[in-house]
């Protein structure tokens, strides 16, 4: 049987949705909206990834792994894979599923509802203790309900930068 | 790089004053005495270092053969590197750094804006993405501006002497470029540095009034020669102010003439410049072609 480009695209991004981002483990980079586009042609294949933050220093991990994964369904070609600055990635790119898995994990997915949900008991009772955290991008807070510290995956949109202070 | 094109002296003040504050922000990685305030500043310090790489990786095409990101970023000698002066003050103490950050965040949030104008397209692209990033410096900032102004007293005395020692050299952030006319009327920069400047100005100078600290726009009023008011009192004579160039103007702050602490953006700096760039580059120059 003869594997077309279409059917060739389909298997490399089942092959990126096993490439896992090495700071949230539970979500795969095409639930978390990385995964901008997918090119095939006869003798590559092209790979453009949206960073989450310029600064994240799991990009070169995930620029390998993805590597790795796509030249595992197509050892035929090459593979060229880079970050992309624009458009910018959002925060509402990452899936339902995406959403799912960091709340498992113990991230409330990002959000522009005040106050956070706890992802551990559900609860509104919660503080955010730093717009900072663990990784560039998650906030801490804390549940006074069930007093746990927890992380929120920030919320990264073009609607929340600054406006002129009129 | 002896003779720059316009573009490149826009991009390399941009992304010289990210990346040398960057490096002053992360000195506090281990230091500051409480934890959030750590994860704060090396946050934000490796945020304005990759806001610097995505710059310098659009200078490279305005510059020839040899030169990659590493090069720009940690191959320059020292008069090569754009930066405000502000950008290379040591960290002092973390009062003077936060105020520091406000200032400079204000300022680099009104610049981005305009910016975002530019008739550049690849420019704007990487501000778009870098004021997103850059929301989260600015609230971490005024965050920290109202609660330390709020008191108790001594916190409200540590922000203030931050604010007295850096606002002077914070308007040198907007000296003028040395190729602006030329940015100017090609459309990349959609106004000159003053009319950013006088945005800047004015919007910190009422957030300045908001918490009563507008006093660090002026000079104590000098002792000395007292002159006859027209009620006949005796009143000093009319105040100097602190900074160079700054006047209160139908009730808002204005700057004119001269600056403090200018010379960055032609490559003039400190000396406190001369450690942090031996600092910053001595791998580099110690091991040509070091990758890591």
């Amino acid at each position: 049987m003869v594997r077309g480009p279409d059917d060739l695209a389909a298997e490399v991004w089942k092959a990126l949705a096993r490439v896992h981002d090495p700071e949230i483990p539970p979500c795969s980079i095409t639930e978390l909206g990385i995964v901008e586009a997918v090119r095939v042609d006869a003798g590559a294949i092209a790979v453009d990834l949206r960073p989450t933050f310029a600064g994240c220093p799991a990009l070169d991990v995930i620029r390998e792994d993805c590597e790795a994964a796509v030249a595992a369904v197509a050892s035929d070609r090459e593979v060229r894979v880079r970050f992309v600055s624009s458009p910018p990635w959002t925060s509402d790119r990452i899936t339902p599923a995406g959403r799912a898995a960091l709340r498992t994990y113990g991230v409330t997915p990002p959000s522009t509802d005040e106050p956070r949900i706890c992802p551990f008991c559900g609860s509104r009772n919660t503080v955010q203790e730093s717009q900072f955290g663990p990784t560039l991008c998650r906030a801490t807070h804390y549940c006074a309900a069930c007093r746990n510290p927890f992380e929120v995956f920030k919320p990264k949109l073009i609607s929340l930068t600054p406006r002129p202070a009129s | 790089m002896t003779q720059e094109p316009p573009r490149l002296d826009l991009l390399l003040a941009l992304a010289d004053d990210e990346l040398i504050l960057g490096h002053r922000h992360s000195e506090w990685t281990g230091w500051v005495p409480h934890l959030e305030e750590d994860l704060a500043f090396s946050s934000i310090a490796q945020d304005e270092m990759a806001h610097a790489r995505l710059l310098y990786g659009l200078a490279l095409e305005s510059l020839g053969e040899g030169w990659d990101e590493d090069r720009l970023a940690l191959g320059r000698e020292p008069r090569q590197y754009r930066n405000a002066i502000l950008c290379e003050r040591p960290n002092r103490d973390w009062g003077y750094s936060l105020a520091r950050q406000f200032l400079y965040d204000t300022a680099d949030d009104v610049r981005t804006r305009t910016l975002l104008g530019s008739s550049w397209k690849e420019l704007t692209e990487i501000l778009t993405l870098v004021r997103m990033e850059e929301a989260y410096h600015l609230e971490h900032a005024r965050t920290w501006f109202r609660r330390l102004a709020g008191g108790p007293v001594a916190a409200r005395e540590h922000l203030a002497a931050g604010l007295e020692a850096t606002i002077g050299e914070a308007l040198a952030i907007f000296e003028p470029l040395p190729s602006e006319m030329e940015l100017v009327t090609s459309g990349d920069m959609p106004m000159p540095s003053s009319g950013m400047l006088a945005a800047w100005l004015g919007g910190v100078g009422e957030e300045l009034e908001t918490v009563s600290l507008d006093y660090v726009l002026e000079r104590h009023t000098q002792m000395g020669e007292m002159v006859p008011t027209a009620s006949g009192e005796m009143a000093s004579e009319a105040p100097t102010l602190s900074v160079p160039g700054v006047e209160r103007v139908g009730g808002r702050w204005v700057h004119r003439g001269e600056f403090a602490g200018a010379g960055g953006r032609r490559g003039h700096h400190s000396e406190d410049f001369t450690a942090l760039w031996d600092d910053l580059t001595g791998l580099y120059r110690a091991y040509p072609g070091a990758t890591w």
